[in-house]
């Protein structure tokens, strides 16, 4: 007490004291107390007061509402691709509510299937301009064996329930900003505060990586739905998108057939574009081929020029582009420009960011891309699918591959807990573990059990120099069979990591030293 | 023949290095010279630049012309800035950079809450020119042309004009000006509008090789602030001439031989040291050597 | 121990008085006891909160009290965090990993900032440089650690990562008791305020008043005798260690690091939040990052798109009518021309 006296004193007498001591006396010095206080009650208080206004009050799992934990970048850098996936939740869920659903059911393993492709003599040609998927040129005759372009168009059918098991599902979203620490956030938010029954989200490789050990923390069922480099084993998430084995041997062994064995990766530098290049490297010379260089370019690079310079020293038969995010989307139009000519070959063009629309022709001329899902397909269940979806977003104009893949990856979900007859994340994750098959809008997917990942239908898609899009050849079936190759069975031994090609001793057997 | 070839490959990249970074960083450096302002939206102006282009080209405007409307409107609206925030921060170097982050902000999230997240893309003007197995872009030759146009353009202006002469001498002491009847007021909003409309301009003719989005003024502010700072802001035109030479004298051959990512991370590490080396930046150095000569001429 | 307490309560920060201190205690009895109604989720969401507070305080002591703005403090704080998740992540299992690895990230800042620090302030640059080169420095080390993701950019046992980022980093431990959840946050708030009391001290002490005469008018400073490179230098570097100490917590917090931690956003927000609380107090920031950390996570995962918006606007209205900072400007103006004067109040005094 002492002490606070001598102090007063010393204020009293400090010729620099605060001129509040000097004039306003206790009567200031009150205020300040009651605006320190105010201050931080104000700065506590909320996020108590948030608890109230968000969180839907616990219950028992049998009844309220099933919740869909969804995390998007809504807003900043990644904004068009988040909010594609944000509609597809949205249309999926609504269509759960209507009671409908598309076919598919429990399947024991995944079919080989990967390897039976076929080559298309003379497909159809089908329009970039708008969604209605005119054929700008019908190609020739169409057989079982020259890519059936007529498919089960009756793949969306009636549930027989309203919601999942009687309860309706509400779509929990929040918009992640492209900022990893929210991300953390948001996710800790829906797991722990708002208690989701299952968790969707992530579109960049970092955002997943970001939120998988909060996931794995709380044992919390999770949906990855993007294309991704490959290799996460872990028990508590399915990964529904395509991965490397899909999509860059399919388009390797094609640009080595058809144009050379001379290959140069353009690659972003990042995890995705590194890991990537990295498949397309081991993998090239088992079909024969090369890659004689590759470069990784900085996300931030805009200004091709030199890039440019030297694949035009390399002379390649054909390029790989592995180029991601804004940017990088620039070395299109520029190389087009520069008069470079060479076929280039991706895995994330034109499915995603819909460069072949936004770009003016030629940039994307003769662009080869293996996917397994864009808007163009032109089958009759596609053409359903994307007649519902404009119907409900008349302005959208794109539905990408991970978009597509959210939709029917929340279907799948509807499916398994209806046949678990519980949302039980526990019981759901054994239930999704039976292995199923589900009729998407690309075709039959398969859920493998011992991976958590999806056998998918890949497609060959060609880019014109009107930047008008044909599919040149199918696979029915690809497996995802790296993570079988490293021994990988989730439901035998649980694991929570991811693995990278470094702990595959494949990749660096049989490579001929040249 | 090939060796010829590649010589013209790597002049043409050094030309390409070095109007790219003039063109963004002109801007930045009229403001800064005059006012001693670190103007950081200048990304955002060169996006607003970008976008006025887009949609002007996409309403049927040719190309040149949509250049010179950026120019225009990104410069009305520097006009306005100044007028109503920045005049407020004139001798706060500091206080200035922060708001015009601000202002930054406000016009990227804005643009993307405005208009989306992309604006449709306009192909690149021109074709190519190949000389042995390289081929070159007719629009960025043409771009290096226009560099050299603007810097003779600027030099024009300042050292030729009523305006410029105002200018200058507002530059070396603001009071005496003021008292020899030059509206420094008016001046600095000039300035302030003719660095707002450069970078415009820049965004503008930048605008056929990116993706029109709300944040691709990012890309270009690193280079732009190093060309800035190696430049100083003694004087204006050889800071930007001998800044950008300088730096992309570095860039190009360690790009070119090591790839992107070396480059870009030289450019970094040679500013570093060219800071230290010359504090004031090159065109203090060049100006000193002016000097020097006048003084003993 | 009455000098101690003379120069905690000594001018330069807001609140000195009797009232002020009591209402101080209150105020972290009230943030000790609030784990009692708060959920572990909550605790940790105000743990993150709290977290930020020691980089913005290392940067109101360099801009706010030694004049220099630096955009650099995110690059301590990553660099700070991956030495960390290198140290322990190598150490897994060993019981001193996390101490040693915090030790370790504390010297790894210290030593880059000084080097750093050497090149620019014994290079004498001119003030409006600084700023440019701390944001290039940090945009080299994002564009440096966004390429480690190749799988040969191991250090021991430990993938760098690149833009997928560093995962799995070992919560802090002290001996085989392992911190997280409310005992987290209660390691944070020590740390807080273990710092904010010990800066105080430092701004109230003759160091402290050399630095602000630094800031006035440095060449008066140095003509009196004192070597003001070597003192910028230092400031500067203290900045960096408080800068690595959020780094620290942070990745103690999320277990994850990536390097858009130190990109060019994130290199603004130190200074949006100091230039908000007001750079020449260190309550003025401890409040601010707190509130707008707590503003920017209420606006995003309310699903509202404006958040940067409305966090530009309101750096551009502080700055133009709250120069000083809002939370310095209502202590100094409020008590003197009570609220009435303050609405027909506009510019504010001071830079």
């Amino acid at each position: 007490m002492s002490d606070h006296s001598s102090q007063d004193r010393q204020s009293g007498n400090d010729p620099q004291a605060n001129p509040s001591d000097v004039s306003g006396g206790t009567g200031a010095d009150r205020r300040k107390v009651l605006k320190l206080m105010g201050a931080a009650a104000g700065v506590a208080a909320p996020t108590y007061l948030r608890g109230f206004e968000y969180t839907r009050s616990v219950q028992a799992e049998s009844s309220g509402p099933v919740k869909v934990g969804f995390i998007e970048d809504e807003s900043g850098n990644l904004s068009v691709y988040g909010i594609q996936k944000l509609h597809a939740a949205q249309l999926a869920v609504k269509e759960i509510n209507e009671g409908k659903t598309l076919k598919g059911g429990p399947d024991i393993g995944a079919g080989g299937l990967g390897t039976l492709g076929s080559v298309a003599k003379n497909p159809p040609t089908i329009s970039k301009e708008g969604v209605a998927l005119d054929v700008v040129d019908a190609g020739g005759d169409k057989s079982i064996n020259e890519v059936v372009f007529d498919e089960d168009a009756d793949v969306f059918v009636d549930s027989g329930d309203k919601g999942i098991l009687g309860r309706k599902v509400d779509l929990i979203s929040v918009d992640g900003q492209s900022n990893n620490a929210l991300w953390q956030q948001l996710a800790r938010r829906l797991i722990q505060q708002d208690k989701v029954d299952v968790l969707v989200a992530g579109f960049a490789s970092a955002e997943r990586e970001a939120i998988r050990p909060i996931v794995d923390q709380f044992k919390q069922l999770y949906f990855y739905t993007n294309q991704y480099e490959g290799g996460v084993a872990d028990a508590n998430t399915f990964c529904t998108g395509p991965v490397c084995e899909q999509q860059v041997i399919p388009v390797v062994q094609y640009m080595v057939e058809k144009f050379g064995p001379r290959g140069y990766t353009l690659a972003a530098d990042y995890n995705f574009g590194q890991l990537t290049a990295a498949w397309t490297k081991a993998f090239a010379p088992l079909v024969g081929g090369q890659i004689i260089a590759e470069e990784f370019v900085p996300l931030s690079v805009s200004e091709f020029s030199q890039v440019i310079a030297r694949v035009q020293q390399a002379k390649p038969d054909w390029v790989m582009t592995l180029l991601v995010g804004q940017n990088q989307q620039n070395y299109y139009p520029q190389a087009a420009a520069a008069g470079l000519k060479f076929p280039m070959a991706s895995t994330v063009n034109m499915a995603q960011g819909y460069e072949h629309k936004r770009f003016k022709p030629p940039s994307l001329a003769n662009m080869h891309n293996a996917i397994q899902y864009q808007l163009e397909v032109p089958t009759a269940r596609n053409r359903a699918f994307v007649k519902r979806w404009m119907a409900m977003f008349p302005n959208d104009q794109y539905i990408g591959e991970m978009a597509q893949n959210t939709y029917f990856t929340i279907h799948l979900y509807a499916k398994a807990a209806r046949l678990a007859g519980t949302t039980d994340q526990a019981t759901l994750k054994k239930a999704l573990e039976l292995g199923w098959s589900i009729e998407a809008p690309e075709g039959s997917v398969f859920l493998e059990p011992g991976t958590h990942h999806c056998a998918h239908y890949i497609r060959l898609a060609v880019c014109d120099e009107n930047h008008n899009v044909k599919f040149v050849r199918d696979w029915p079936s690809i497996q995802a069979w790296w993570l079988q190759r490293l021994g990988v069975n989730l439901v035998r031994h649980p694991e929570y990591k991811q693995y990278t090609p470094d702990e595959d001793p494949y990749f660096k057997m049989f490579l001929k030293k040249s | 023949m090939d060796s010829f070839a590649t010589v013209i490959s790597v002049l043409y990249q050094f030309a390409t290095n070095g109007a790219f970074l003039l063109l963004s960083a002109l801007g930045l450096i009229v403001i800064l010279g005059m006012m001693n302002i670190i103007n950081l939206a200048h990304g955002e102006l060169m996006m607003m630049g970008a976008y006025t282009a887009s949609i002007a080209w996409h309403r049927g405007v040719p190309f040149w012309l949509c250049a010179i409307l950026a120019f225009v409107v990104v410069g009305l609206f520097g006009a306005l800035l100044e007028r109503t925030i920045i005049r407020r921060f004139y001798g706060r170097e500091l206080g200035a950079l922060v708001v015009t982050w601000g202002i930054s902000l406000i016009l990227s999230q804005g643009a993307l809450a405005v208009f989306g997240p992309f604006l449709p893309a306009i192909p690149i003007p021109g074709g190519s020119v190949a000389v042995g197995q390289y081929s070159f872009s007719v629009y960025w030759l043409t771009n290096i042309g226009l560099a050299c146009l603007l810097i003779i353009g600027l030099w024009a202006l300042y050292n030729h004009t009523t305006f410029g002469l105002q200018a200058r001498a507002a530059m070396q002491n603001a009071a005496m000006a003021r008292a020899l009847g030059v509206d420094t007021g008016r001046i600095y909003t000039l300035t302030f509008s003719l660095g707002a409309g450069l970078a415009g301009f820049s965004g503008a003719l930048f605008a056929p090789t990116v993706s029109i989005a709300p944040f691709m003024g990012q890309q270009f502010v690193a280079p732009a602030f190093i060309t800035v700072v190696v430049g100083g802001a003694t004087n204006v035109i050889t800071g930007a001439v001998g800044s950008s030479l300088l730096l992309s004298l570095v860039k190009t051959p360690v790009g070119f031989l090591l790839g992107a990512f070396v480059g870009t991370v030289a450019l970094l590490l040679a500013a570093l040291v060219i800071i230290r080396l010359m504090p004031d930046g090159v065109s203090a150095v060049i100006q000193r050597r002016i000097d020097r000569r006048n003084r003993f001429a | 121990m009455p000098r101690l307490l003379s120069l905690l309560s000594g001018p330069e920060d807001v609140g000195r008085s009797r009232w002020f201190w009591a209402a101080f205690v209150a105020v972290c009895i009230v943030l000790f006891v609030s784990p009692l109604w708060q959920s572990e989720f909550e605790a940790t969401n105000n743990a993150y909160y709290l977290l930020n507070v020691p980089t913005a305080l290392g940067l109101a002591l360099l801009w706010g009290y030694c004049g220099i703005l630096s955009f650099g403090q995110v690059a301590y704080f990553g660099i700070a965090g991956y030495v960390y998740g290198i140290v322990a992540g190598n150490m897994v299992g060993d019981s001193a990993g996390p101490i040693v690895g915090s030790l370790c990230g504390l010297a790894v800042c210290a030593i880059v900032s000084a080097i750093f620090g050497y090149f620019v302030f014994y290079g004498r640059v001119q003030n409006w440089i600084v700023p440019i080169l701390t944001l290039v420095l940090s945009l080299l080390l994002e564009t440096f650690l966004g390429q480690t993701a190749g799988y040969q950019w191991r250090v021991g046992t430990v993938q760098l990562g690149g833009y997928n980022g560093m995962t799995g980093i070992p919560a802090f431990q002290i001996g085989s008791y392992v911190i997280t959840g409310y005992s987290f946050f209660y390691f944070v708030l020590i740390i807080v305020l273990v710092i904010y009391l010990a800066l105080r001290l430092l701004v109230n002490s003759r160091h402290g008043k050399v630095m602000l005469a630094i800031r006035e008018d440095a060449i008066r400073t140095e003509l009196l005798g004192y070597d003001i490179r070597a003192r910028q230098l230092v400031v500067f570097v203290i900045a960096a260690i408080l800068a690595g100490v959020s780094g620290l917590l942070y990745v103690q917090w999320g277990n994850y690091i990536t390097p858009s931690q130190v990109g060019l956003l994130q290199a603004s927000l130190p200074v949006i939040w100091v230039a908000v609380g007001g750079r020449e107090s260190l309550l003025a920031v401890l409040l601010s990052t707190c509130a707008l950390n707590w503003l920017n996570y209420t606006l995003s995962s309310e699903g509202y798109q404006y958040a940067l918006i409305i966090i530009g606007a309101l750096l551009v209205v502080v700055m133009l009518f709250f120069p000083s900072g809002i939370v310095v400007t209502l202590a100094r103006e409020v008590p003197k021309h009570g609220w009435r004067a303050l609405l027909g109040w506009g510019d504010g005094a001071g830079k």
